[in-house]
């Protein structure tokens, strides 16, 4: 072997050595969301085989109505996790929303259009709170949103004395229950707030901040961005949506309980995670993130109209996000990314 | 001037012998191509120096050669076998080390530990045994002439300084064979230790591979040299034979202008100073004072640590002083941050020391990290428009010359020069018309270099005020108009002009206050 100095001779050297080498544009965003959704649709597909009823019209509507609530809670979780955060105070806000909804403001309230605004303002101070303890205290996110969870609901608790009271606000009624354009109202909420979520995050100028302080702090700071006012924000947003769920589930049943949010935590998560977004923040896309939200509603749905136990399908989410996270490593797309050659 | 090493006769010894060498390496990264096909050759005992503009492939070869990445295409022989490290660690035990760029420290860990990882002393029942890890830590320090080093120290509380020795030492107690040396100065002000330990090596019979873009100091201590380019190997040469200009020209494909261009300054006592400090005090800093006008370029030398990171850092509100005055305009100010240091006044953009820890946003495109502070100009009413971002940044790339292409990619994917670019346009971009700027041309090759130059001296021209700090003297020769020589916190001394020398300046930042001595070194 002569593994020698193999030097070009003098007269190629250096005149014809041009740049030849480039990059191909294949993001990990535009794979997470395009695989998500094309899940999402071969699901629902395959849901048919199952039980022709499953992927019927009226079905998607249904999954629609239900995905309407994931996909604005995870909007909220997903601002969070954008700036390396993580909001696990969700199901105790959801109930508060709920609660206040019902025993403050209650059916046939003249006062609803200013009261229903009150319970999210009282929602996003909760937020507030969280953040506070994030930043100036400096407690790690899931910490402080644990102990606010714990207030808040213990706060409830005493509130409502163990039994909540009252029925939905007829504002709520009316958005979950109501049609327009021939579809159910929640439906054309969740499209409109898909595309407003997906402006927000991606094209808003908050929404460029949130991903610049996401991905390194101090970065931000040297670079003129308004770190505190940009990470104050993401917790309240979190909190508000929350509040907004509340409300919107109280419609839609008619009736709060102290355990109305619980099953929405890890969805909440998860529907972040499997959008393509980066758990530590600074990566991901609003769109991906409601393609999460509406896959775990429609496995939701799947596993109940399969008759299978409600536990089964927590741990199905659990392994679901546990799967993501595996899969949506950087080595895949660089794998990816060599196929697009 | 092209050496082609004699092939060697299988067994041979002699100093002719090629300790390591790697023939036709290829590696790609999904569609990248980081290397297309390098060549080098290593002799024992002697320090080879590996040249490369930003994004040439240096570092990529390093990774091979180190066993950090495989390569796709292409072989190695150390001393005549056949050489292919799955591991850093594995390396290692064929006595070939390396001693990173960006230092591979564990901070939260002890000199000591550092030094001797994986392989602690053990004590009974197999546990690590503080005493003779220190032990043994300190016996290596004193071999390197770190004595000063307490080996019990953190490695996360040392200086950036220190820490790149730290790496350096524990890299050359390593290596028996072969030793990579990657930016081994760029935290270093001074090179007497670092040379003295690499002779120490080289008289073992070690072979170095020394990577650098500051070649007065590469000619100092090697001896040949094989130039990269855009991942290909130009050549191998007898560094007594090639001239700098020869080298330049292998390095970028064209000549060099050599000529430092000189710059009438615009600026009149009559205008008020843009920046003015007045006896600044805290941390490190003492009664630091002094003025900036509009249209001045004034440089700031220093070895590291004398201060000069707690006096941007203060100009822009990360950390607070103590006592003293800061103003802006002619108006006292007090900055919350770099937020605020672009609102007052006629506004101050800062350009930190670290480009990857404090600069960019890797995940964002170019575009995006350019225009980040001003990201409103880039909106139409509440959304931005990719359209308008693009051009916005595009108008602060082309003053310091980045290529276009480029703006749409994540930063991250960019090579170290072109983030710079990036990162000096953005403050550019700030519209500001003071900029702080902290060692503006980092690790970056010799052609990013005069672009960077030329936009400092452009921006100059236009009445805009410029306070930078540089570890490279020819650096604030070329650029500066005015100079502050700062040592312990103090200014120890100012230039001006046809003042500003590497020499005077060598004896300034050494502390020497006396003008006698300077003027010494000048006769």
């Amino acid at each position: 072997m002569t593994a020698t100095s193999k030097t070009a001779p003098p007269e190629t050297g250096f005149t014809q050595n041009g740049d030849t080498r480039g990059s191909a544009r294949v993001t990990r965003e535009t794979v997470s969301t395009v695989s998500v959704a094309i899940l999402c649709v071969m699901l629902l597909l395959s849901a048919r085989l199952i039980n022709p009823a499953l992927g019927s019209w009226s079905q998607v509507e249904t999954v629609l109505v239900l995905g309407f609530f994931l996909v604005v809670l995870s909007f909220g979780q997903g601002v969070v996790i954008l700036t390396g955060g993580l909001d696990l105070s969700l199901p105790a806000t959801i109930t508060m929303g709920g609660i206040l909804a019902t025993s403050w403001v209650g059916a046939g309230n003249p006062g609803e259009w200013y009261l229903l605004p009150g319970v999210l303002v009282a929602c996003g101070l909760v937020g507030l709170a969280t953040s506070a303890g994030v930043i100036w205290l400096r407690v790690p996110p899931f910490i402080m949103s644990m102990a606010m969870s714990i207030i808040v609901a213990s706060g409830l608790l005493g509130y409502t004395r163990g039994t909540p009271r009252g029925a939905a606000p007829d504002a709520a009624v009316v958005l979950m229950k109501s049609h327009v354009f021939g579809l159910p109202t929640p439906v054309v909420a969740l499209v409109i707030f898909a595309i407003a979520g997906w402006l927000f995050q991606s094209r808003t100028v908050y929404g460029r901040y949130l991903y610049a302080v996401g991905t390194n702090v101090d970065a931000a700071r040297n670079a003129g961005v308004p770190v505190t006012l940009i990470r104050i924000l993401p917790y309240v947003i979190s909190a508000v949506c929350a509040g907004f769920v509340g409300i919107a589930l109280v419609g839609y049943s008619n009736g709060a309980t102290l355990r109305m949010g619980d099953d929405y935590l890890l969805p909440s998560i998860a529907a972040v995670v499997i959008g393509g977004s980066s758990i530590l923040g600074g990566r991901g896309t609003f769109l991906g993130t409601v393609g999460g939200a509406l896959l775990l509603t429609i496995l939701g749905t799947i596993i109940s109209a399969l008759g299978l136990e409600f536990g089964l399908r927590t741990i199905i989410e659990g392994s679901i996000i546990l799967f993501a996270l595996l899969v949506l490593r950087e080595e895949l797309f660089q794998k990816l990314r060599s196929f697009g050659r | 001037m092209f050496d082609n090493q004699p092939e060697h006769s299988i067994g041979g010894t002699g100093a002719d012998r090629a300790a390591l060498s790697a023939a036709g390496l290829h590696k790609a990264y999904g569609a990248t191509v980081a290397l297309e096909h390098a060549d080098i050759s290593l002799v024992a005992g002697k320090v080879h120096a590996l040249l490369g503009e930003n994004g040439a492939g240096k570092s990529t070869l390093v990774r091979i050669l180190t066993g950090a990445v495989a390569p796709d295409a292409g072989g190695m022989m150390l001393n005549g076998k056949p050489y292919a490290p799955h591991s850093l660690l594995d390396a290692r035990t064929r006595k070939v080390a390396t001693a990173f760029q960006e230092l591979s420290l564990i901070p939260n860990l002890s000199v000591a530990q550092n030094l001797l990882l994986p392989n602690l002393p053990r004590a009974f029942a197999s546990m690590v045994s503080t005493r003779r890890t220190l032990e043994a830590g300190a016996e290596i320090l004193a071999r390197h002439g770190l004595d000063r080093i307490d080996p019990a120290a953190e490695v996360g509380r040392l200086a950036l300084a220190d820490r790149q020795r730290i790496e350096i030492t524990r890299a050359i107690d390593n290596a028996g064979q072969v030793l990579i040396l990657d930016e081994p100065t760029a935290s270093l002000a001074e090179t007497d230790w670092l040379f003295d330990q690499i002779r120490k090596a080289t008289q073992r019979g070690v072979a170095v591979l020394y990577i650098s873009h500051r070649l007065a100091e590469v000619r100092e201590i090697c001896t040949e040299a094989t130039v990269l380019r855009n991942g290909t190997t130009i050549a191998s040469v007898d560094l007594g034979d090639a001239s700098d200009g020869d080298i330049f020209e292998m390095m970028v494909g064209r000549k060099f202008a050599h000529q430092r261009k000189p710059r009438v300054m615009r600026s009149a006592s009559g205008e008020a100073a843009r920046l003015a400090v007045m006896d600044l005090c805290g941390h490190d800093l003492q009664d630091m004072s002094f003025e900036l006008r509009p249209g001045e370029i004034l440089g700031v030398a220093a070895l590291e640590g004398q201060g000069q990171q707690e006096l941007f850092r203060m100009l822009v509100g990360i950390e607070r002083p103590h006592s003293g005055r800061i103003e802006v305009d002619g108006a006292p100010v007090k900055f919350s941050g770099p937020r605020d240091a672009l609102k007052i006044g006629s506004g101050i953009a800062y350009l930190p020391e670290e480009r990857k820890t404090e600069g960019i946003f890797s995940g964002l495109s170019a575009a995006t990290n350019v225009v980040l502070p001003v990201m409103g100009q880039a909106a139409r009413g509440i959304l931005i428009s990719h359209g308008r971002e693009i051009s916005v940044a595009q108008a602060a790339a082309d003053r310091v010359e980045m290529n276009p292409r480029y703006l749409s990619f994540p930063i991250g994917d960019l090579s170290g020069g072109n983030q710079q670019k990036a990162l000096i346009a953005r403050t550019l971009a700030t519209g500001a018309q003071t900029l702080l700027l902290f060692d503006p041309s980092r690790g970056v090759d010799v052609g990013t270099k005069q672009s960077i130059y030329a936009a400092i001296r452009a921006f100059a021209d236009d009445g805009g005020a410029v306070l930078f700090y540089s570890s490279e003297l020819p650096e604030i020769v070329q650029l500066a108009d005015r100079c502050l020589a700062l040592y312990g916190g103090r200014i120890t001394r100012r230039f001006k002009g046809a003042e500003i020398t590497e020499q005077s300046l060598v004896a300034a930042m050494l502390g020497h206050v006396t003008p006698e001595i300077t003027e010494g070194v000048l006769a």
